[in-house]
């Protein structure tokens, strides 16, 4: 017996002694950063962000939480700050939150937000249409983009001399050359939602009203006729895994074109995954993109050093250096802030493909939220039947 | 009720408490919010759309699990039959060694591999061509309904294959011997000595991982998520990018109706077995 309490003694003491440590210096405060998005998100706020802005803040502490990629990773959000609204809960243990339009656009309605942005400098310097309309809700006032993202098909020049220059023309194209063109249907990624958005803008005749509405309800009829023809181009294609998937596909040479995220385009190529001689083509009449917003919950507990976060985080140096230079993304704040505190060289790589003009008139935003549903379900009805 | 029956009540308590708290609860709670409209009251909209929209991925669904359940039988009587009746010893030790192998590895990972191992331009495509079995312009991606189900297949063998071999090892040799000193060969004792006798647990095994690949997400998902898919795909798609989780849950019952099969299956071997 003697020798097996000793041992617990000695065991005790170490426990109590680790329990024990001395508590560092200056209170600590956490700042909870709750992002949706791929798994390069909780890396951009624990790897650059926090490290940053912890050094120019003693005694705080960044953490990072990821919800998982697309819309599914915002609601997740969504379902938290909601959950504690209805608990009546007093402080919220979300203190900034990074979600899609789709997001932003409910919490908003939903009173789930604070308006935030008169309050920091960064504000002044998002003026873009997207800082004050998500998917026809508006967010003036609660929301800074932290970046902006793009779809874009990626294509192989070694077999694709010429690409398709719009959907039109992709819709000839891969009857010439069948299962060359892989995209990730509409439950495998945005990549693949956004190509069916795109398909219905080109072929809908709805114009702008897919993206500014007014809603119409009766639409549906016009929406299910102009994926019909969508049906008929899916037996031409390759049906991809994922957004990944179809850069995996792109980089084994499986096929050679594909709609993708221009930022995992890039990092892939950086990575040495994916050829550099791989080229995007934004085609027309244009695929859309979305930034990701930050966001402050409407009851945050450090509602006052989450403002200041955000306020460092969409700097115009920050978002020089980490968002373009290092993340690929296109900035959230207007590009003329941004492209001042860079060298011209690195702000050229993100336009070497698509030019700031293609991406002005091709690049669109999403269809309104109500569109939106309307579309995804049509596919399922139409397209996958 | 004397004493000794709430004694045995009391001590049970716990595991039922759990089983109500855990299970039925949330079971009738997924029940109610199926057959619930926006206005409250009882409505069969949910599921008229599931029907409307995932009746493929229904029958997508139990034609995967089947056939990866009769692939998974066929397999574990192969190697379980060779496990009991084999007569070389080294091949016998190391089949024993390798099959276990895919039961340490968790189906996501069994996805991962399965996808560079399976596509067109993968590795088994790559070693068909070097060894000159196929032509380049032949390869073609596993990556749709064979993926799922070779996935299915690799994973869950070694467990039927472990409870058949177990099942088997514990059938007297004498009858073994016997029938092969009449001059039986190894396939016949196989399928009609061994195998009949080692029915029973071989069918709990095959309902056991009918029941676990209807439920599996992670294979479908990173395998083959585009029409037609798994339900299971079906249900997160309705949870994560809609947020609607009424028809979700009826997608939930309609795939609980498979599995009751499964279920049905077992209860009546388990209370057969009671009565033997």
């Amino acid at each position: 017996m003697r020798p097996f309490r000793l041992t617990l003694r000695v065991a005790l003491v170490a426990a109590g002694t680790l329990l024990c440590k001395p508590l560092p210096a200056v209170a600590q405060t956490t700042l909870n950063v709750v992002t949706a998005g791929d798994q390069n998100m909780v890396d951009y706020v624990n790897n650059y962000l926090g490290p940053k802005f912890e050094a120019q803040n003693p005694g705080v502490k960044v953490r990072a939480v990821g919800t998982g990629p697309g819309d599914a990773g915002s609601q997740k959000i969504y379902e938290k700050l909601s959950a504690q609204q209805k608990a009546g809960t007093a402080a919220w243990d979300t203190d900034v939150a990074v979600v899609h339009q789709r997001g932003a656009a409910t919490m908003v309605k939903e009173s789930l937000l604070a308006p935030y942005t008169k309050e920091v400098s960064a504000g002044k310097m998002a003026t873009r249409d997207s800082s004050r309309n998500a998917l026809g809700q508006n967010v003036e006032g609660y929301v800074i983009p932290m970046f902006h993202s793009q779809i874009a098909f990626a294509y192989n020049p070694a077999v694709v001399k010429q690409p398709p220059k719009s959907y039109a023309e992709l819709a000839e194209w891969v009857k010439k050359n069948p299962k060359q063109f892989g995209y990730n249907g509409v439950k495998g990624g945005m990549s693949g939602v956004g190509f069916v958005m795109g398909w219905v803008n080109a072929n809908a005749g709805m114009g702008d009203q897919l993206v500014k509405g007014p809603y119409d309800a009766s639409k549906k009829a016009v929406i299910d006729k102009s994926l019909a023809s969508l049906k008929d181009f899916n037996q031409y294609v390759v049906m991809t895994p994922g957004n990944a998937g179809t850069l995996d596909m792109l980089n084994r040479g499986e096929i050679a074109m594909g709609p993708v995220w221009v930022d995992m385009f890039y990092t892939w190529v950086a990575d040495g995954k994916m050829p550099p001689n791989v080229k995007l083509e934004l085609p027309q009449p244009g695929l859309p993109g979305q930034p990701m917003y930050y966001v402050v919950p409407a009851k945050a507990a450090n509602a006052a050093l989450a403002k200041k976060f955000i306020d460092f985080a969409a700097s115009p140096e920050i978002q020089a250096e980490g968002i373009v230079k290092q993340f690929n993304w296109y900035p959230g704040i207007d590009a003329q802030y941004v492209k001042a505190k860079m060298d011209e060289k690195s702000w050229n790589k993100l336009f070497t493909d698509i030019t700031p003009d293609a991406l002005a008139s091709y690049g669109k935003p999403f269809p309104l939220s109500e569109y939106f549903t309307d579309i995804l379900e049509s596919y399922e009805r139409v397209v996958l039947k | 009720m004397n004493r000794r029956s709430w004694a045995g009540l009391a001590l049970a308590s716990p595991a039922l408490a759990i089983v109500a708290v855990f299970f039925i609860g949330p079971l009738v709670m997924s029940a109610v919010l199926a057959v619930r409209g926006k206005d409250g009251g009882l409505t069969t909209e949910h599921f008229a759309k599931a029907f409307e929209y995932y009746s493929t991925d229904l029958a997508f669904s139990a034609a995967i699990v089947v056939l990866s359940t009769l692939g998974i039988g066929i397999v574990a009587i192969a190697i379980a039959g060779y496990l009991t009746l084999g007569e070389h010893p080294r091949t016998l030790a190391f089949l024993r060694w390798l099959y276990r192998w895919p039961l340490f590895i968790p189906f996501i990972v069994t996805a991962q591999v399965m996808r560079t191992f399976l596509a067109k331009n993968g590795m088994l495509n790559h070693v068909l061509i070097g060894s000159g079995l196929i032509e380049p312009l032949q390869a073609q991606s596993l990556l749709d309904w064979r993926g799922i189900v070779i996935a299915f297949i690799w994973k869950q063998a070694p467990f039927v294959t472990l409870l058949l071999a177990g099942a088997m090892a514990a059938i007297d040799r004498q009858h073994i011997e016997a029938a092969r000193n009449l001059g039986a060969s190894r396939l016949r004792v196989l399928f009609e000595i061994v195998l009949p006798q080692a029915r029973r647990t071989l069918l709990v095994g095959l309902v056991l991982s009918f029941v676990a690949m209807l439920s599996v997400l992670s294979v479908p998902m990173m395998i083959n998520p585009n029409s037609p898919t798994m339900l299971t795909v079906d249900i997160a798609y309705r949870i994560n990018s809609h947020g609607d989780y009424a028809v979700a849950n009826a997608l939930c019952l309609m795939s609980l109706v498979l599995a009751s099969f499964g279920a049905w299956f077992y209860l009546r071997e388990a209370a057969r077995k009671a009565q033997a």
